[in-house]
């Protein structure tokens, strides 16, 4: 009923989004909207061929009556009647029951499609993707403000569209001056509303971003309790708080005056126009110049044309959010207009994808801009990596060194093929036949260019893009900062046996999970589990920390067939690592070397370099031209 | 709305919480006068029009009319102005009632005996929103509800006036489209959130999953298989809201009903009573067309029903998070047994130990944060908390949390002491620069130094740090610990840090290794 109040008591102002069209023309790509869109003109016509029905009806019934007092109307009249109610009413219940159905089945469909779209695009932190936490809330609850939207705001557009001409040509047809009125006032009501709103516009505006600010400071001060508490100050805020209430309240209301008279505009005429209309029509029935049955009409239906207008008109408001949400989630699908990007991962593999056996890394002078920083991490990369080949004795440990925002982290998306450099390319040199191929090892060296030494006979440089992201990542096994598990118990992600650990004769499973589970300290927080191996991780593993997931991860990964994997990229840890912890980390990566498999560690320690075999240096430098303002250390990763 | 005189054993979360708005019962009752009013307007119209034509149809003199078609249009200008009047009394009582409302629930959070772990950006939101939504139920259900009552009333004697049984039967329909539609709207909204509620959480919860972890998810090949449960959770929220749209649609087609009955049953009761001449023509024009307008007046509700529910859920938790310290005074804390601290003047003390040995709880006792067993809370001391809260206003007023009447000089040496100055010179306003709400245009070493700037700032006996190195590389972590020990020593303050890292040599005075019990 005041959604237009509720919109200024709440949203701060979204006018930046404000090139609101009112129905966007790219909806019509999400297929349940079409349908939607179809269904809802359906119902909008036979909205418009009842409303008429009606008020022919009721003139029918009541006019003879109140000409001929004792006339009894025709019986099939008010079956008449009450098979257009009934429809109006099956009308009125197939638009509300649909409307939802289309309205949370276009929600889930743009969800699915932001979501894959987005997640398709290169890791945070390369300067090149939305606001992570923007695109978040857009799609758990920004989306949800097009139900609104389409369950209420669309079809009154809809409605607008078809009922407002179409009854104007009825009332046209059972009395011309009537007709006139509406068509002369019609027009007035945007036109007033369109002026009004332009008038208050920018002040309003002003105001509310006001509003937004005292409203966010209230709830700053609450998220800071804790500390004021221990600063001994947390009553101090009590009286500020009311009294950025009451500030809030008196530039609300001050906007709310102005903003008021655009609905006041449009209530004043419509409501005029209709008594206009009926005062009209009164004056010409006593003159006799018409007929009763189409003056009773013409007064029924008088109200019915600015009906839709008034309710698009009420709705706008509530509408605007959910415009700029579908305007957003529609951008981030086709940022320039351009088509739908199709998920790689989708795609059918090419034939030469992930042919031969990956035998070295290479990494030719990348640079890769790190966007809002002004700097290039890493800058000027270059590394062989040979990787193992599952055969013991055959691994190495192969460290990331460089201060923090050199680009380690970024070095590691780029070798993974998951951030594209800016310029230089990450190559596999790959065996054409299986095999081992010994000679290798001869240049295994730490930082050198790949020009210095051709490859080896019987391989092959293909750029990484050619060998197949989907492939190489088939071989690579990779532990992240922050892993994630997947949903399931801990026995399902481990594949452990059913049954209790440390039966007479356990499967050799059990045996290499338990084995691997005391390596990385993860069979001490199984033992705290409540279910132990069966306690069931919610999404993303919730119920575990970080650092339990990641001893999860480093389990999972130690249980990895070691020749089909040849590398292991790890980022490792660095907040809330004890020196317990560390001792598990190494002695993880002990394990993989002593496997025969590549590590390929991102190292934030001492620690884990002096067991590194090869160390490859990580350098940032400014973007030619840009002034470096933040230097700061821990800013960047 | 005098929920005041209410005794307080009221069960129903929204009533109790009503109190809390400070409504003044005249300024809702203003509100509701004016958006009757209004709505009289429209209906008048209405009755006014009808009965203008039947009248008019028996060509009397013309001045017989006047008085109908100067009500007529004083009704079309009088509608649009008084309600335009209800709009700004309603938003005005709803704004001093939130308004209100947040003080009281700051002030409850301030004095509540634990700690509120309101910080999380979508606990705090929620709680924005929520004060918003119990706020939203006097603009949104009480007053039209209220106007709903008087109007509809109004027009049940207008009408039962003319024609009793037409009175009666109107009363019916607009009970059906005022009572049982919005109850029926208010249980679609519920069984739509019942039902919905996990499936929502699912669907949030593996949308956010994809977006977050999408790099790790495509290179271990899982991608596809949790967009797969995607639309899988998606399609479980559909069912819901599949079972919700059928009560809603009943609902919708009934309140369509209700108007529509309301009509036939004026024509059916009123046609012979104007044959038995118990009703003159002109009056059933009134008694058949006013209804046509009176259900304006319960179009709203069912909006109404759907928010007061919404408001009594906002409500529920408001109150749970005012009342209930349970929830706050934390998750499970290690138990700490026969472990001291000894603040002496000057002393700089380390904790030690892996995560999760109790170092943090050890240092919120000794700030007499938790409550505990053998707490002693000496005055004067300071926990700085490894998440201490930035807040989004100025360098300068941040940095005066510690104490009201920091000077820029005093600032700027606290600043440089943790190594900040080229930080603060690189600031567009220096110690005047906004920072965001929660400090998020700060990193997160920039925000460790600012803390511990901040805590130098304040004049405590001891100075209890969790973390000091925490987000800052080894040589930084390092440089803090000086310049804490240094603080201690220089200032007399007995300084205490937890950390999990080693600190550099000769630094401590007393160190307390905690370790894991089990």
């Amino acid at each position: 009923m005041d959604c237009e109040g509720r919109h200024f008591l709440r949203s701060p102002p979204t006018r930046k989004d404000r090139r609101v069209r009112p129905l966007d023309p790219r909806l019509r790509h999400i297929r349940p909207a079409r349908s939607y869109l179809t269904l809802t003109v359906g119902l909008g016509l036979a909205s418009a061929g009842l409303v008429v029905a009606q008020a022919l009806l009721i003139a029918a019934l009541l006019a003879p009556v109140i000409q001929e007092p004792g006339v009894t109307p025709a019986g099939g009249l008010f079956v008449a009647l009450g098979l257009v109610v009934a429809g109006r009413a099956v009308v009125a219940w197939a638009q509300e029951r649909f409307a939802r159905r289309a309205a949370s089945r276009t929600i889930a469909d743009l969800r699915e499609q932001v979501v894959t779209a987005v997640a398709v695009r290169p890791p945070r932190g390369t300067g090149s993707t939305p606001d992570g936490t923007a695109v978040a809330t857009l799609v758990t609850r920004g989306l949800d403000d097009l139900e609104p939207y389409l369950v209420r705001y669309v079809p009154q557009l809809v409605l607008t569209a078809l009922l407002t001409p179409a009854l104007v040509l009825v009332v046209l047809w059972l009395d011309w001056v009537s007709a006139a009125v509406v068509a002369v006032t019609l027009p007035l009501v945007p036109i007033f509303m369109v002026l009004v709103g332009r008038l208050t516009a920018g002040a309003s505006e002003r105001r509310l971003a006001a509003v937004a600010r005292l409203g966010d400071q209230v709830l700053d001060l609450v998220a800071g309790l804790p500390t004021l508490r221990a600063f001994g100050r947390a009553a101090g805020p009590a009286e500020r708080v009311r009294a950025l209430g009451e500030a809030s309240r008196d530039a609300t209301m001050r906007t709310l005056r102005v903003a008021f008279l655009s609905s006041m505009v449009l209530e004043l005429l419509t409501t005029l126009s209709v008594a206009v209309v009926a005062v009209g029509v009164g004056l010409r029935l006593v003159e006799g110049q018409m007929d009763l049955g189409a003056a009773i009409a013409v007064l029924v239906l008088a109200p019915e044309v600015y009906l839709p207008l008034r309710r698009v008109g009420a709705e706008f408001h509530a509408s605007v959010d959910g415009v700029a949400a579908a305007g957003r989630a529609l951008d981030l699908l086709a940022p320039s207009g351009a088509a739908v990007a199709a998920v790689p991962e989708a795609g059918p593999a090419r034939p030469a994808e992930g042919a031969g056996r990956p035998v070295t890394l290479v990494l030719d002078d990348v640079h890769v801009r790190a966007g809002e920083r002004g700097l290039v991490a890493p800058a000027g990369l270059s590394a062989r990596i040979p990787l193992g080949s599952g055969r013991p004795g055959d691994g190495r440990v192969v460290a990331l060194r460089g201060p923090s925002g050199s680009g380690k982290s970024t070095a590691v998306l780029v070798a993974l093929g998951l951030v594209e450099p800016d310029s230089g390319q990450v190559l596999l040199e790959v065996a054409e036949h299986p095999g081992p191929s010994r000679e290798r090892h001869a240049d295994a060296g730490g930082s050198r260019g790949p020009g210095d030494h051709p490859p080896s006979t019987g391989t092959r440089l293909v750029p990484l893009h050619e060998f197949g992201r989907e492939a190489w990542w088939r071989r690579v096994t990779w532990v992240p900062q922050r892993p994630s598990t997947p949903p399931g118990t801990l026995r399902d992600i481990l594949h452990l046996p059913p049954g209790a650990e440390g039966g007479l004769v356990p499967p050799q499973r059990t045996v290499r999970v338990a084995r691997a589970a005391r390596r990385t300290g993860l069979d001490d927080i199984v033992r705290d589990l409540p279910h132990g191996w069966d306690t069931r991780l919610g999404l993303g593993g919730t119920g575990l920390s970080v650092g339990q997931r990641q001893r999860v991860a480093l389990t999972a990964a130690l249980l990895d067939d070691s020749a089909d994997r040849p590398l292991v990229v790890l980022d490792e840890p660095t907040a809330h690592l004890d020196a317990r912890s560390e001792e598990q980390i190494l002695d993880t990566v002990r394990t993989w070397r002593g496997e025969g498999r590549t590590v390929l560690v991102v190292a934030h320690r001492e620690s884990l370099l002096a067991i590194a075999d090869d160390v490859i240096d990580v350098t940032a430098r400014p973007v030619p031209g840009t002034a470096l303002t933040d230097a700061e250390p821990g800013a960047a990763r | 709305m005098n929920a005041e005189a209410r005794p307080s054993r009221v069960r129903d979360p929204l009533w109790r919480l009503l109190p809390l708005l400070e409504v003044r019962p005249g300024r809702v009752a203003a509100a509701v006068g004016l958006g009757s009013l209004a709505l009289v307007c429209a209906i008048g119209l209405a009755a006014a029009a009808a009965w203008l034509i039947a009248r008019a149809s028996q060509m009397p003199p013309v001045l017989t009319l006047s008085v109908a078609v100067v009500s007529v249009r004083a009704f079309g200008i009088g509608r649009g102005v008084l309600r335009y009047l209800e709009r700004l009394a309603s938003h005005d009582v709803a704004l001093r009632g939130m308004s209100a409302l947040r003080a009281r629930v700051y002030s409850g959070l301030a004095q509540a005996p634990g700690t509120p772990s309101v910080r999380r950006g979508d606990l705090l939101a929620r709680l924005g929103a929520d004060v918003d939504s119990v706020g939203d139920v006097v603009v949104r259900a009480v007053i039209p509800a209220g106007v709903a009552v008087v109007t509809g009333t109004g027009s049940i004697v207008l009408v039962g006036a003319f024609l009793p049984e037409a009175g009666l039967a109107l009363a019916a329909c607009l009970l059906l489209a005022g009572v049982v539609v919005p109850w029926l709207a208010a249980r679609a909204a519920a069984r739509v959130e019942a039902d919905g509620a996990a499936a929502r959480g699912r669907v949030s919860g593996i949308a956010l999953e994809l977006l977050e972890e999408a790099p790790q998810l495509r290179v271990a090949g899982r991608f596809g298989g949790r967009s797969a449960d995607l639309r899988a959770a998606d399609q479980e929220l559909d069912a819901a809201n599949e079972a919700g749209a059928r009560i809603s649609g009943l609902s919708a087609a009934l309140g369509s009903l209700a108007q529509g009955l309301a009509v036939i049953a004026a024509l059916v009761l009123g046609i012979p009573a104007v044959a038995a001449g118990r009703l003159a023509p002109e009056e059933l024009s009134v008694v058949v067309l006013t209804p046509l307008a009176v259900f304006e007046a319960t179009a709203g509700l069912p909006a109404a029903a759907v928010q007061w529910r919404r408001s009594r859920e906002a409500a529920r938790r408001l109150l749970g998070l005012l009342e209930d310290d349970t929830e706050r005074v934390g998750e499970s804390r290690p138990g700490l047994h026969g472990v001291s601290l000894d603040l002496e003047p000057g002393s700089v003390t380390v904790v030690t130990g892996p995560s999760g040995s109790g170092k943090t709880t050890l240092l919120m006792r000794a700030a007499g944060l938790l409550p505990g067993q053998g707490a002693a809370h000496a005055l004067g001391t300071l926990f700085i908390a490894e998440d201490g809260h930035v807040f989004g206003t100025t360098v300068l007023e941040n940095l005066r949390v510690a104490r009201g009447d920091v000077g820029e000089e005093e600032a700027r040496a606290a600043l440089g002491a943790v190594g900040l100055t080229p930080w603060l010179d690189g600031l567009p306003d220096g110690l005047d620069t906004m920072l965001g709400t929660d400090a998020t245009n700060v990193s997160g070493g920039e925000r460790r130094r600012l803390l511990i700037a901040r805590a130098l700032l304040a004049r405590a006996d001891a100075l209890l740090v969790d973390e000091p190195g925490e987000h800052l590389d080894a040589r930084a972590a390092d440089d803090v610990v000086r310049v804490l020990a240094a603080h201690a020593r220089d200032t007399g303050t007995a300084v205490v840090l937890a950390t999990h890292r080693p600190i550099p040599a000769g630094l401590a005075d007393h160190e307390v290794a905690l370790t894991l019990r089990r």
